[in-house]
């Protein structure tokens, strides 16, 4: 099975702050990884740390056997665009959504790798099938959308790209269990095909029946696959 | 009662104003710099046009004589040498103070340094190369003036107008439908929503500097149909454009727009009472805006949330 994420030693931080400790993480095609862990102890940092959005790293990041691991970047990621067109694609805590937008120029905005830009109206439609309440929003602006229809928002610009990897934060984060039920089910049923995908969750219920592996981080270091060593 | 033979000189005011504030709020919101080398794009476009309409200016009367195609050709002389040059100024500002810091620490505060050396830098070398003395551009669009519901308006003042609202209509059509128009707006509206959408910052701040530097160049060669070119005849527009784009807030072009307009009429009425009182009257104005809604007239406008 190929290996499309292949991380070893990585330490990441902000200024003096280092939130990551040497983590040791190893993803295959077709691989569905949960990273649970409380409030604060890194799952939002690694994901940030491989879209290099971290304002230092160390230690090594292959993604399909390319080295992209090491860049720092102040501010919104310097490489973070590159690494979207080599088939990264993320749908970030909080959503980082375009509230000037309508959702069809937001769908459109996940579109800007060369392929996906002639496809775009095809995906669009496969977005619409997936998250129906969208196909009647799609010349609102997103800013006008309650937040379940942002986070829908938000994942389907991720799923415009046909990447390799797929980082989703927190899809539940403030929504309604009725409303992230939906969502989450969604997620779920996608077909991957020959790509992989990385869930961070606080809450390990909501993943552990659906996902290859359940990972805990802890304190910036990953305490392995959760029921074999215990979160504290 | 207003005297309305102030609409015209007021819309005028809000043309030149306009270009220069949304410009300066466009670089703000987009790529994150407050771009005090604006006023520097706006002289250089002068010199620009200056310089080439004193090369064209006699082959195209050799030519065409005193005609109106003479005159329509020079128009298009000045205003696209003034694009043009003020294109180039933005690509050399994106070179000098954006390519090589935008990825470091304190980028904002680095660049506004960067930009206001550019400007004091550019100032001196124009000073240098051309002299103190003001210059004279060709007057595009002639002397004389015509009455609408008896309100005589200047051709000079119609034009200056016209032209606004033209290349503004053109440039927010292309923001809006275009796709690089769409990668600028997704930059302004959330610069990290936008790398993460595969949206490069590095790539698309050149056409932002080229197309604000553009925008520059055309405030320059209308608002030299009224003053004259100098080494610092870009300062006053510069200081009008932030403070109109603070009171429209920072990064919303609508806001800019109508807070161009706003001071464009003030202007002209407290300078029909009293010129003196002109500056005091804009800037306790902005305050008072300000003081009242932080986030400018675009946060009136604005009924989305982030």
């Amino acid at each position: 099975m190929k290996n499309i994420l292949e991380i070893n030693k990585l330490s990441a931080g902000y200024g003096a702050l280092r939130v990551l400790h040497e983590i040791d993480l190893s993803l295959n095609e077709g691989e569905r990884i949960g990273l649970v862990g409380l409030n604060g102890h890194g799952k939002t940092t690694l994901i940030r740390a491989i879209t290099h959005m971290t304002e230092w790293q160390q230690g090594s990041i292959k993604f399909c056997g390319e080295e992209i691991g090491g860049i720092r970047s102040f501010g919104a990621g310097r490489r973070t665009a590159k690494l979207v067109k080599m088939g990264i694609s993320v749908a970030p805590q909080g959503d980082a959504i375009f509230p000037g937008l309508t959702v069809r120029q937001h769908l459109n905005c996940g579109a800007f790798t060369k392929i996906a830009w002639k496809e775009k109206e095809k995906r669009i439609e496969m977005i619409f099938d997936i998250f129906p309440p969208l196909k009647k929003l799609e010349n609102s602006l997103v800013g006008k959308l309650s937040g379940g229809e942002r986070r829908m928002v938000s994942i389907g610009r991720m799923l415009m790209v046909d990447a390799k990897l797929y980082l989703i934060d927190e899809p539940t984060n403030g929504l309604a269990p009725k409303i992230y039920s939906s969502l989450l089910k969604a997620i779920w049923e996608l077909n991957l095909n020959n790509s992989s995908m990385i869930i961070a969750e606080q809450n390990i219920n909501l993943l552990s029946k659906n996902v290859d592996r359940v990972i805990g981080i802890y304190a910036g270091r990953l305490r392995g696959e959760v029921g074999h060593v215990e979160l504290k | 009662m207003i005297d309305l033979s102030l609409l015209p000189y007021a819309l005028n005011l809000a043309a030149i104003y306009a270009l220069m504030a949304i410009s300066i709020s466009m670089i703000w919101s987009s790529i994150g710099m407050l771009n005090l080398a604006h006023g520097a794009t706006f002289a250089v476009s002068g010199y620009a046009a200056w310089n080439l309409s004193i090369i064209f200016k006699p082959i195209i009367l050799s030519i065409f004589g005193k005609t109106l195609i003479a005159k329509l050709l020079m128009g298009f002389v000045l205003i696209s040498s003034a694009m043009v040059a003020g294109a180039m100024f933005g690509l050399i500002i994106y070179l000098l103070a954006f390519l090589p810091i935008h990825d470091k620490p304190n980028y904002p505060v680095r660049s506004l340094i960067i930009t206001l050396a550019i400007n004091i830098a550019t100032i001196q070398i124009l000073l240098f190369m051309f002299g103190a003395r003001n210059k004279g551009l060709p007057k595009i669009f002639g002397f004389g003036k015509f009455e609408i519901f008896e309100i005589p308006i200047r051709y000079d003042q119609a034009g200056t107008i016209i032209s606004t609202i033209i290349i503004l209509g053109l440039m927010l059509s292309w923001l809006k439908f275009s796709r690089m128009g769409i990668e600028i707006r997704a930059m302004m509206q959330n610069p990290e929503g936008a790398a993460y959408s595969g949206i490069s910052r590095r790539t698309t701040a050149i056409p932002v500097l080229m197309i604000t530097g553009a925008l520059a160049g055309v405030s320059a060669a209308l608002l030299s149909q009224t003053i004259f070119v100098s080494p610092t005849s870009g300062s006053i527009p510069l200081i009008k454009g932030l403070t109109i784009a603070l009171l429209g807030g920072l990064g919303n072009v609508p806001g800019a727009m109508i807070g161009a307009v706003l001071i464009g009429f003030l202007e002209a009425i407290v300078g029909s009472i009293q010129q003196r009182y002109v500056m005091f009257s804009t800037f306790i104005f902005i305050i008072i805006v300000l003081i009242i809604r932080p986030r400018g007239i675009g946060g009136l406008l604005d009924d989305t949330r982030e």
